[in-house]
């Protein structure tokens, strides 16, 4: 019964309909959602929905096992995200004064992130990594003026070669 | 290249090409050039109801009583949007439904046309898959997809929403198709591993069933509590020989009551919420369950942190997520009832469990009812028993009469008590009941409703006349909505608000609709006039005018444990 973050991955066909059904069950069931994310994969058709639960181990396996019994999806698994990697991207559009813009690049060199637009009255700065780590980074943005933030939630990977929703070699 | 034909002679000889007979529908707007296409098809017989939900629980009477699919036919818009209790009642008790909806025309979607409804977005929850047929190149191929989601696995209701301009649009027809197995659809979708419908069993069943026998063998209180499942998959056979071979008790839950013949020596009764008292006990005391084609359902459970606490738990079922959900188990076996039970029965050896059996006798209660003599339902369902000598299948309506029915009469044949269980849904009966005459011929069908549960779908009188549905209606009218009444009365201080219920003169309500109609009062006319019901041969109607505040014993209050039951009414007040 350990409560810990959990990510629930999930191959299902590209169609609005199946990530629909998909979505509507993990609401249905009642799952405590911390953030989901879909895109594409190397299959063409099929996309893989990522979603982050903080739970015990028994509600993931029960949302897995009403995945699978879903239309138009292809395989979903569970695994603890210490057990893998996680990472979630954020683009921060900040204002940071004339005078301040120097500091503004050392907390991005500080934090690895990268500026990816720069305007005179705003620069949008791209960072990548856990949920702690981006966090983490926005507070330190929050020194400057912070006038939006797109974050993408995370996608997951368990390590080692045991995958979890592999695309099977069928389809 | 095949025929061309339009989108609605396709899903016409796609729907035949199924083994479909029988269409349960209204027409309207968007689905007239389905229906346009129809009568060139007689051998699809259609039904016209009187309200799409009526068509949706005939669909599911039919489709619960013959193992087939149901067919209901609705518009776009209300007539999609009627189906939906329906569709969510087939949804909870896993019945394989088809649901076929028009849609407004492909180019109005989206747009509040009219009578236009997202009945996809809408049924979602409670269909097991729904599909909106964009082209009709592939109608036929979506015909066959649903047909097989809603058989495959655990059964459940589909449906298929058809734009009007694809009911219109012309696309060829190949025969040849027809041969294409449904294993030739795409891979697996959908479908649980290990959930197949044969005798193969998953791999990781092995070591389970090994398991298995040896908690059966070692165990000294076991128990059988026998749901749905063994209905679905034809497993009585299976189910008497593990009873009997172990000597365990058999319980059967609301869904699974005539899975195990009730006049023998080792069936108990029903559990939960109004089980018999000597059932909870024994659950409670139980040292193993083998709970088999069920869910476990808080109806039958009670409080779970109270439930069976010295009780392992073997849980055979058909859908993986069912397993645990509700309880803990100690072994979970996923598959098909009957294919799993035989493969058990490989491993169990002879015993007995005569002292357990002896224990859970002493257990046994008078059964109190609050009857106060005159017309009962005891009566009524005993004299129902006589004069059909237990050949009928009985369709029970929501509230007191449903508990009364699924306990008072004695099942022995299989599948012959039907009911709406995990939804509840009131009005269900009498269309419902339409659907089991159909499927079973010859046989007396009876829709046993209240007072308030039959006036929700009475209408459908004039669908049993016009299309000759011989289905025998019995009201219990106690001039309340009573099982609301009775929780008025147990956990709301008496306060009877809302629950008076006002009915027609239903001898003159049957008279107006041309069949014969009885009223009841007294017990001595039960016998005559349920004989007088019976030799008609058409629907007729049958109102029992019995006690109006009897309650229905014993009762655990939503929320406590099976081992605090309410037993009579000095208790209860």
């Amino acid at each position: 019964m350990t409560m810990t973050q959990r990510a629930v991955t999930v191959l299902l066909e590209d169609r609005l309909i199946t990530f629909n059904r998909a979505v509507g069950l993990i609401r249905r069931r009642n799952l405590p959602v911390r953030s989901i994310a879909v895109g594409p994969t190397v299959t063409p058709g099929v996309s893989r929905l990522t979603i982050m639960i903080h739970s015990d181990e028994a509600t993931a396996d029960r949302a897995v096992q009403h995945l699978q019994k879903v239309v138009g999806v292809r395989e979903a698994a569970a695994f603890p995200a210490r057990d893998g990697v996680t990472r979630e991207l954020a683009l921060v559009k900040v204002r940071a004064a004339g005078d301040r813009y120097g500091e503004l690049l050392d907390v991005v060199q500080l934090y690895h992130a990268s500026v990816v637009d720069d305007n005179p009255d705003a620069t949008i700065v791209e960072l990548t990594g856990s949920e702690a780590f981006v966090l983490s980074c926005i507070r330190a943005l929050e020194r400057f003026e912070i006038l939006e933030v797109a974050r993408s939630g995370a996608v997951a990977l368990e390590a080692g070669s045991e995958a979890g929703a592999r695309v099977p070699a069928n389809i | 290249m095949g025929e061309l034909l339009t989108g609605s002679q396709i899903l016409c000889r796609a729907l035949l090409e199924e083994g479909v007979d029988l269409l349960w529908g209204y027409p309207g707007g968007a689905i007239m050039p389905f229906y346009h296409a129809l009568p060139d098809y007689p051998g699809l017989r259609h039904v016209l109801v009187r309200h799409e939900q009526a068509a949706a629980h005939a669909a599911d009477g039919y489709a619960r009583a013959s193992g087939r699919p149901g067919v209901c036919v609705a518009t776009s818009g209300p007539g999609a949007t009627n189906l939906v209790t329906g569709i969510a009642t087939a949804h909870m008790d896993s019945t394989p439904l088809v649901a076929i909806t028009g849609q407004v025309p492909r180019a109005m979607i989206g747009r509040d046309a009219f009578q236009e409804t997202d009945i996809i977005g809408i049924t979602q929850p409670i269909t097991k898959h729904s599909r909106l047929v964009e082209d009709v190149e592939e109608l036929a191929e979506a015909v066959r997809e649903v047909f097989a989601v809603a058989q495959e696995g655990r059964p459940g209701p589909v449906l298929l929403d058809v734009p009007k301009d694809v009911q219109n649009a012309k696309a060829a027809w190949d025969d040849g198709r027809s041969d294409r197995a449904p294993a030739d659809r795409a891979p697996a979708i959908g479908r649980p591993a290990g959930a197949s419908h044969g005798p193969d069993l998953p791999f990781s069943n092995a070591m389970a069933l090994v398991e298995a026998a040896r908690l059966i063998a070692r165990a000294e209180r076991p128990l059988i509590m026998a749901g749905h499942g063994i209905i679905l998959s034809d497993a009585y056979a299976e189910l008497r020989e593990l009873a009997e071979r172990t000597g365990t008790p058999v319980i059967t839950t609301l869904l699974g009551i005539s899975a195990f013949p009730e006049s023998h020596p080792l069936h108990l009764g029903m559990p939960g919420m109004h089980g018999e008292v000597h059932v909870n006990r024994a659950i409670q005391q139980a040292d193993l369950i083998i709970g088999i084609g069920l869910r476990f359902d808080d109806r039958v459970t009670g409080n779970l942190a109270a439930f069976a606490r010295g009780a392992k738990v073997i849980h055979i079922e058909l859908d993986a997520s069912e397993i645990g959900k509700n309880v803990p188990v100690a072994v979970g076996l996923v598959g098909d009832a009957r294919a799993l039970l035989r493969a058990l029965l490989d491993g169990v050896e002879p015993r007995h469990c005569n002292g357990w059996r002896a224990e859970i006798e002493s257990f046994v209660r008078p059964r109190f009812e609050s009857f106060k003599g005159g017309l009962s339902p005891d009566g009524i369902l005993g004299s129902l028993e006589e004069c059909t000598a237990g050949r009928c299948t009985i369709v029970s309506d929501v509230g007191q009469h449903q508990m009364w029915v699924a306990k008072l009469f004695r099942y022995q044949r299989p599948n012959t008590h039907i009911t709406s269980g995990g939804l509840g849904t009131m009005g269900f009966a009498v269309p419902a009941a339409m659907g089991v005459a159909l499927a079973r011929p010859g046989e007396p069908v009876w829709a046993i409703s209240g007072d308030g549960g039959f006036q929700m779908n009475m209408q459908e009188i004039a669908t049993m006349v016009q299309e000759r549905i011989p289905v025998k209606m019995a009201i219990f009218n106690n001039g309340y909505l009573g099982m609301v009444r009775q929780w008025q009365q147990f956990f709301h201080g008496r306060r009877y608000s809302a629950t008076p219920i006002w009915s027609p003169d239903y001898v003159a309500l049957a008279q107006a609709y041309g069949i014969p109609g009885y009223r009841v009062e007294r017990a001595e006319q039960v016998d005559g006039v349920v004989r007088a019901a019976l030799a008609h041969d058409g629907p007729a109607l049958v109102e029992f005018l019995i006690e109006q505040e009897a309650n229905v014993f014993p009762m655990i209050p939503p929320g406590a444990s099976l081992s605090e039951p309410i037993e009579s009414e000095t208790v209860a007040v």
